[in-house]
């Protein structure tokens, strides 16, 4: 069973990763693929908090969202000031750069990851608590994109993303917008990092590197970007089909070679067959449809 | 229209492989054998070793078998991939212990040890680590445990030779930022600095670095009269081939994961006098090694990589084995706690190709470190610290 419940907490995980990421690449346009720091500030800030301080778990948990919060806000300011491509830059800077710190101090374990830290919820009301608590995170999470995406702040992204200059020209902010989605996405981050290290009580720099935004990616752009269910499709999917592959008995030979073209393959799959993912975006994929005809004779 | 076709065509491979994972799953439940899990990199950067090692614990299992398996019933081994990632590692573990419920399971990588030791001490289920040697690992609670001897054992063994055997006084330390190498470079400095020499250079390159100018010229500057390198396979021969290329000439020693074909290949002539350990006896001391070796050459046509590691991969089954017998011949039931208590019952093992094993209360193991070194192209042995 807990094997079970492990999945789902990966996935709904995922789950939250991806949807909080498409509010900030797919929404809001804004280039960034540091979305694995956050996540690595969520757990860390909580995890160090609760175990070295004795602070609360769950207090512990908000504040690492707060945390991660914080520090995209502060990644963001300065690089969103200036124009849009230098917030990858500096958000990959800051990824690779604070992971590195990390790997050298002391107090977070090193390069070695962070141990013992102390679990919450699954020792007083069982494990099935805490995948209900992951399960309605990622629920709420889904709900919040879907109703900030539809609803007019959402008009007001989309605006923004298509032009922002006939934005600015209308007298709104976009860089306070920015931010502000920006911030949101990341403190979603956090919280995730914050549930994924009470619960498996193990982290190391390692699992938050590019190969884990280069994952997150894939799980928004296979499902669907710009969709509310489409990075939910995604991380159900990438979560689950290597699990998947486990059980059809493959020979060790195959197997290993089989889960490392997995990703490659999906990606390179969908390029071809289906690039607006599996939930197209409405508007999006209607002119894709109708290009072909356009130039014949 | 196009586009429909092509979404039935793939949810019916979706569909068709969840059918198929199910018979897997049924089917793997219905026989009745004695199993137990691995869990090993088979893909990623590290599956050249971890594929290695699986076929060696495969050779080991099929053997077992031959031999009438375990008092009659055969030995059964699930194999999950890690990816050498803790994460890929905890599902993998979690999928043996409450899928396939097996009493015991052979896992390896620092990170991923760690990441599953939580998850094994929750479920009583014993994880055997099998290769990895952060000295953390003997700290992980009591349902983690190695066969394979820590950072500490040969890296003593080699920092202490070259200051007491060599009588070196000044040794660099170079090494890589991550978990092995900060570890086991501080037990160097600490060793060789009790045992009167002195550390005069100490600098870390980034795991990912492929210039080490920078801190090979330091260690040039400082002027030791040894240098030792605690890299990782990939590196280490880059790093020793960049610094003969500085025309730094100092003997240069590192640790098990340097013994390796691929170094003298790699390095031709640069490679002359690298000294590595082994914690396994070699070709030269043991007529099994000799036939196992000579197994690999005929039926996969080249030497294993990381050759001790594979010996220990091999001889991991005969310990399991050995603990199921006992188990078996009790009539205790198959599960984790009664693993353990048994195997720390027996305590010694003799394993075919890497001797006698004792597992000690601490969760550390003692082995005789095989100090090898480059001559003429060739590994031969230097030394043997006990």
């Amino acid at each position: 069973m807990e094997y079970i419940y492990t999945l789902v907490i990966l996935i709904a995980l995922g789950v939250v990763l991806a949807s909080s990421f498409n509010l900030i690449i797919g929404y809001a346009g804004l280039v960034s693929i540091a979305h694995p720091v956050f996540y690595a500030i969520g757990a860390y800030v909580s995890a160090l908090l609760a175990r070295d301080h004795g602070v609360p778990v769950p207090v512990a948990m908000i504040l690492g969202a707060l945390a991660a919060m914080a520090a995209s806000i502060a990644v963001a300011l300065p690089s969103l000031r200036v124009s849009g491509d230098y917030l990858l830059i500096a958000s990959i800077g800051f990824q690779l750069g604070l992971l590195e710190a990390i790997k050298n101090v002391s107090f977070t374990g090193g390069a070695g990851g962070l141990t013992n830290i102390p679990p919450f919820l699954i020792q007083t009301a069982g494990r099935e608590a805490y995948v209900a608590l992951v399960v309605g995170v990622a629920v709420l999470t889904v709900l919040l994109t879907r109703s900030i995406a539809h609803g007019p702040y959402g008009r007001a992204l989309s605006a923004m993303r298509d032009d922002e200059l006939a934005f600015a020209a209308l007298g709104r902010n976009a860089v306070a917008m920015k931010v502000a989605v920006f911030a949101l996405g990341s403190g979603l981050a956090g919280l995730a990092g914050a549930l994924y290290a009470h619960y498996f009580r193990f982290v190391t720099p390692e699992q938050f590197e590019l190969l884990q935004s280069a994952a997150i990616l894939t799980m928004v752009v296979v499902g669907g970007i710009r969709t509310t269910w489409g990075p939910v499709v995604g991380a159900i999917l990438l979560q689950a089909l290597p699990q998947a592959i486990t059980f059809l008995d493959l020979p060790v030979a195959l197997l290993g070679p089989l889960q490392g073209l997995l990703f490659t393959g999906l990606v390179l799959v969908f390029m071809f067959w289906r690039p607006q993912g599996l939930v197209a975006a409405g508007e999006f994929w209607r002119p894709s449809r109708e290009a072909p005809d356009v130039g014949r004779p | 229209m196009k586009q429909t076709r092509s979404f039935t065509r793939r949810s019916a491979l979706l569909a068709g492989t969840a059918a198929l994972a199910l018979v897997g799953a049924s089917s793997a439940q219905a026989q009745e054998a004695l199993r137990f899990g691995m869990a090993m990199p088979l893909s990623g950067g590290q599956a050249t070793y971890g594929q290695d090692q699986v076929k060696a614990a495969e050779w080991a299992v099929a053997e077992i078998n031959q031999k009438g398996g375990v008092n009659g019933k055969k030995l059964e081994m699930i194999v999950l991939d890690t990816r050498a990632d803790p994460q890929a590692g905890i599902q993998a573990a979690n999928r043996l212990i409450s899928v396939e419920k097996v009493p015991a399971f052979v896992s390896a990588w620092s990170a991923v040890v760690k990441a599953i030791a939580p998850v094994a001490n929750d479920n009583k289920v014993v994880q055997l680590s099998v290769g990895a040697n952060s000295a953390d690992i003997a700290k992980l609670g009591d349902y983690t445990y190695t066969t394979f001897p820590l950072a500490d054992v040969d890296i003593t063994a080699v920092a202490r030779y070259a200051a007491t055997q060599m009588g070196k006084k000044k040794a660099a330390v170079i090494y890589i930022n991550n978990e092995t190498g900060t570890v086991a470079a501080q037990i160097y400095r600490d060793v060789f600095t009790k045992a009167g020499g002195q550390v005069v250079a100490y600098e870390a390159y980034d795991p990912k670095a492929s210039d080490w100018t920078g801190p090979l010229l330091k260690v040039r500057a400082a002027q030791p009269d040894m240098i030792h390198i605690q890299g990782l396979v990939a590196d280490t021969p880059q790093v020793i081939a960049q610094m003969r290329q500085l025309g730094l000439t100092q003997p240069v020693s590192s640790y098990s994961a340097v013994y390796n074909p691929k170094l003298i290949e790699q390095l031709g002539k640069a490679a002359e006098g690298v000294i590595a350990t082994s914690l396994a006896p070699g070709v030269t001391d043991s007529p099994a090694v000799a036939a196992y070796v000579e197994r690999w050459k005929k039926e996969v046509g080249r030497e294993p990589n990381g050759l001790p590691y594979t010996q220990y991969l091999y001889d991991a089954p005969y310990i399991v084995a050995a603990v199921y017998k006992s188990m078996d011949d009790k009539k205790l039931p198959m599960t984790g706690e009664n693993f353990r208590k048994e195997m720390l019952a027996m305590r010694s093992f003799d394993l075919p190709l890497t001797g006698k094993l004792t597992i000690n209360d601490d969760h550390t193991v003692n082995k005789p470190v095989y100090l090898m070194e480059v001559k003429d192209g060739k590994w031969t042995q230097k030394a043997v610290v006990n």
